[in-house]
C-alpha cells in the first residue's frame, strides 16, 4: 500500500516539476537570414537634469520644543500643533485647548496669513496619505473657524509623510509626525 | 520508507507553496544559452541579460556565464542540448556598442544578427533590454517592449524635499531628473514617455506641472488648495483622472485638456483619492473611506452609483487598472500600524475572481505594463526593500533590490 502511494506521489512530483512537453516555435532556416539586421541603432538621446533647489527650501519643522505636559510642538510663531490618533482626522478632545490657543494668535495676527499644514506618519501609501493629512488640516481649519477664526486668511497644504520630525520606529514617534503645524507665511 | 513519503509529500507541498511563482512549464520555454565575447567582462551586463530573459516567461536561461568568439559558429558540445545561443560582445568605447548574434544550437544556423550603440555607458542596460525584446520579436513570442521602458519614481531626500528619477526596469540605470524642492506623484504622460506631470510644491498652493523629460520645457496644467496629484491619463492623452481639494476637500476630478473643463468624479466628505479608468475608460475605480476604512470602489463618470469592488483585507489603500483588470494592496495583519502584511490582488471588473498575486512582506505601489501583462510593486521585507515585478500570463516574479531613500510614487 505505501509502496502505492509512495508510487503516485513520486509520479505527481515529477509531473509537476517537470510539466507537460511542449517545444518552443522553431524559425525555418531557410527564411531566417530575412531577418538579420546591421545597425547602430540609438537608443534614445540624453534626457535632461532640472534643479529646482530655488523652491522649497522652508526649513523642515523644529522638533526641540517639548512643553511642560510632555506633548511636543513642531508649530511656530506662537502656535501649538494638534496631533492625531492613527488614521484619525478628528480633533481628540485634549487637543481642544491647542485649538482655542491657536484662534487667539491667529486674531491677534493682523493680516497675516495663517499655513495650516497636514502630516502623516509613513503608514499608508502615497494618495491617501496625502488625502489624510489634508483632512487633518482642513479638521483644524474648521475648528478655527467654528471658534471665530478668519478662514481667508488661512492656507491649507498636505504634506503627506513628507514632513516627519522623527523617524525612529517607535509609537511614540509616528505619534509625532500625526500632526498639524501652523506657520505665518513669510 | 516513512522518511520517503514524508519527503515526497513535502516536495509537493512546497510546490503547491509555490503556487504564486510558479513558473510556466519549463518545457513550453525555449532553452537558450549565453556566450559573452566582449572584450571586457562585464557580469553586471550578463545578469541585465538573464533577467530580461526570465522575466518575458518565453526563455530558460542557462545561469553559466559562457565566453566565445562572436563571429565563429562553432559551439561547444555542452551547448548543444540548448535551443538557441545568444553570442554578444559589449564595447565601451566612445559609444556604447551591443552586437548580438542569435544561433540555432543545433547547427550554429544564424537567426539574427544585430548592433546596437548608445552615447552613454550607464545607459548600457538599455541595450540588453533592447536586444532581448528584438530576439523574443523575432521568435515569434508575445510582445515584451516593456522591458525597454522607464521608469519614473519620487524618492523623500530630507523632509519636505524630494527628487524625481528616471530609472530601467531593473534599476540599473538611475538618473536624477528634477531635484530640489518637494516634486512628487510623477506620472507619464504620453505612451512615448516624452513627458510626465508631477506635483510641485514651490508654492503655497499645489500645483500640477507637465515636462518633457529632453527639452526640459514646464508647462503648468492646474492647481488646488491642498493637495493635487494626477492619478490617470487617459489611453490618448486628452483627459487626467486627478485628485485635488478646491474647497479642502480630496475628491476626484476628470480634467479635459483639450478644453481645459474640469468635472467633479466624486463627491464625499471623506476621502476620494487614486481615480483609475477602467472599462473603456467609461467609469473609474477609485480608493474611499466610505465605510470607515480605505478600501476599493467603482463608479461610472457620469453617474453618482457607487459599488464596492474588494470585499476582504482591513485596509486596501492603493489600486492600479489596465482595461477590466484591477491590481490593488490589501493590508491582512492586524497591526494598526508596526510591522505588517500588504499582500497584492487581481480581479477584473465585474467579476467577483481574485487572484492572489504575492504572500509574503509589505507590497505596495502596485502599477501595470502598459500593456496590462506585467505588475511593477514594491516589496519591503525586513532585509530591505525591492522592486518587483510579475509576469501575469507566465506567472514568473523578479525582484531587484533597492538601497536607500523611501519611494513616494512611481510609474512607467
Amino acid at each position: 500500500m505505501i509502496r502505492k502511494i509512495v508510487l503516485t506521489t513520486a509520479t505527481l512530483s515529477l509531473l509537476i516539476f517537470t510539466g507537460c512537453g511542449q517545444t518552443a516555435p522553431d524559425l525555418d532556416g531557410a527564411n531566417a537570414g530575412k531577418n538579420n539586421v546591421s545597425d547602430a541603432t540609438q537608443i534614445a538621446s540624453d534626457t535632461v537634469t532640472i534643479d529646482e533647489n530655488k523652491y522649497g527650501n522652508q526649513n523642515s519643522a523644529d522638533s526641540s520644543n517639548g512643553n511642560s505636559t510632555g506633548k511636543y510642538n513642531s508649530s511656530s510663531d506662537g502656535f501649538q500643533s494638534i496631533y492625531f490618533g492613527f488614521g484619525d482626522y478628528g480633533i481628540a478632545t485634549g487637543m481642544e485647548d491647542r485649538i482655542s490657543g491657536n484662534t487667539g494668535v491667529i486674531k491677534n495676527a493682523g493680516a497675516a496669513r495663517i499655513k495650516i499644514e497636514g502630516n502623516c506618519d509613513e503608514f499608508g501609501t502615497d494618495e491617501y496619505n496625502y488625502a489624510l493629512g489634508l483632512k487633518r488640516a482642513k479638521a483644524v481649519k474648521d475648528s478655527i473657524a467654528a471658534q471665530g477664526g478668519d478662514t481667508s486668511k488661512m492656507h491649507i497644504i498636505s504634506f503627506g509623510e513628507s514632513n516627519p520630525v522623527c523617524s525612529s520606529p517607535t509609537d511614540s514617534c509616528y505619534e509625532r509626525n500625526r500632526r498639524v503645524d501652523l506657520h505665518l507665511v513669510k | 520508507m516513512r522518511y520517503i513519503l514524508l519527503l515526497l509529500l513535502s516536495l509537493n507541498l512546497f510546490a503547491v507553496d509555490a503556487t504564486l511563482t510558479i513558473e510556466k512549464d519549463v518545457e513550453q520555454r525555449a532553452r537558450i544559452a549565453l556566450v559573452d565575447a566582449s572584450p571586457m567582462i562585464d557580469e553586471k551586463f550578463f545578469k541585465i541579460l538573464l533577467s530580461d530573459l526570465k522575466i518575458s516567461g518565453h526563455f530558460l536561461a542557462d545561469a553559466t556565464h559562457h565566453q566565445g568568439d562572436i563571429n565563429s559558429n562553432y559551439l561547444l558540445p555542452v551547448l548543444k542540448s540548448k535551443e538557441y545561443i545568444l553570442k554578444y560582445a559589449l564595447t565601451k568605447q566612445v559609444e556604447t556598442k551591443l552586437l548580438i548574434r542569435l544561433l540555432k544550437a543545433a547547427d550554429g544556423t544564424e537567426l539574427f544578427k544585430k548592433s546596437y550603440a548608445i552615447p552613454t555607458t550607464n545607459k548600457a542596460p538599455f541595450l540588453a533590454h533592447k536586444a532581448i525584446s528584438d530576439i523574443n520579436n523575432v521568435l515569434k513570442y508575445s510582445d515584451i517592449s516593456w522591458i525597454n521602458r522607464y521608469v519614473i519614481f519620487s524618492r523623500y531626500t530630507t523632509p519636505k524635499h524630494s527628487e524625481i528619477l528616471l530609472a530601467d526596469y531593473t534599476f540599473n540605470y538611475k538618473k536624477v531628473i528634477i531635484k530640489g524642492g518637494l516634486n512628487l506623484f510623477p506620472k507619464w504622460a504620453d505612451r512615448d514617455q516624452k513627458s510626465f506631470y508631477y506635483s510641485s510644491y514651490s508654492g503655497l498652493t499645489p500645483t500640477l506641472n507637465k515636462i518633457n523629460i529632453y527639452t526640459g520645457s514646464k508647462q503648468k496644467i492646474t492647481s488646488s488648495e491642498g493637495m493635487m496629484v494626477c492619478s490617470d491619463v487617459s489611453k490618448d492623452g486628452s483627459k487626467l483622472l486627478l485628485t485635488m481639494a478646491p474647497q479642502g476637500q480630496a475628491d476626484i476630478y476628470e480634467l479635459d485638456l483639450a478644453s481645459g473643463a474640469k468635472s467633479r468624479v466624486t463627491a464625499f466628505n471623506g476621502i476620494d483619492v487614486n481615480g483609475k479608468y477602467v472599462d473603456n475608460e467609461s467609469s473609474i475605480v477609485f480608493i474611499s473611506n466610505r465605510l470607515g476604512y480605505a478600501n476599493v470602489y467603482k463608479k461610472s463618470i457620469h453617474s453618482a452609483a457607487v459599488s464596492q469592488v474588494v470585499y476582504h483585507g482591513r485596509n486596501n489603500n492603493a489600486v492600479d487598472a489596465d482595461g477590466g483588470k484591477i491590481v490593488y494592496s490589501s493590508r491582512e495583519s492586524q497591526n494598526s500600524f508596526g510591522k505588517n502584511r500588504f499582500n497584492l490582488y487581481l480581479t477584473l471588473s465585474g467579476s467577483s475572481t481574485t487572484r492572489p498575486l504575492t504572500t509574503t512582506g509589505v507590497n505596495q505601489f502596485p502599477r501595470f505594463s502598459p500593456d496590462g501583462s506585467v505588475v511593477l510593486f514594491i516589496k519591503h521585507r525586513a532585509n530591505g526593500s525591492s522592486i518587483g515585478y510579475i509576469n501575469l500570463d507566465s506567472r514568473q516574479s523578479l525582484l531587484f533590490p533597492l538601497s536607500g531613500r523611501k519611494i513616494q510614487s512611481i510609474d512607467w
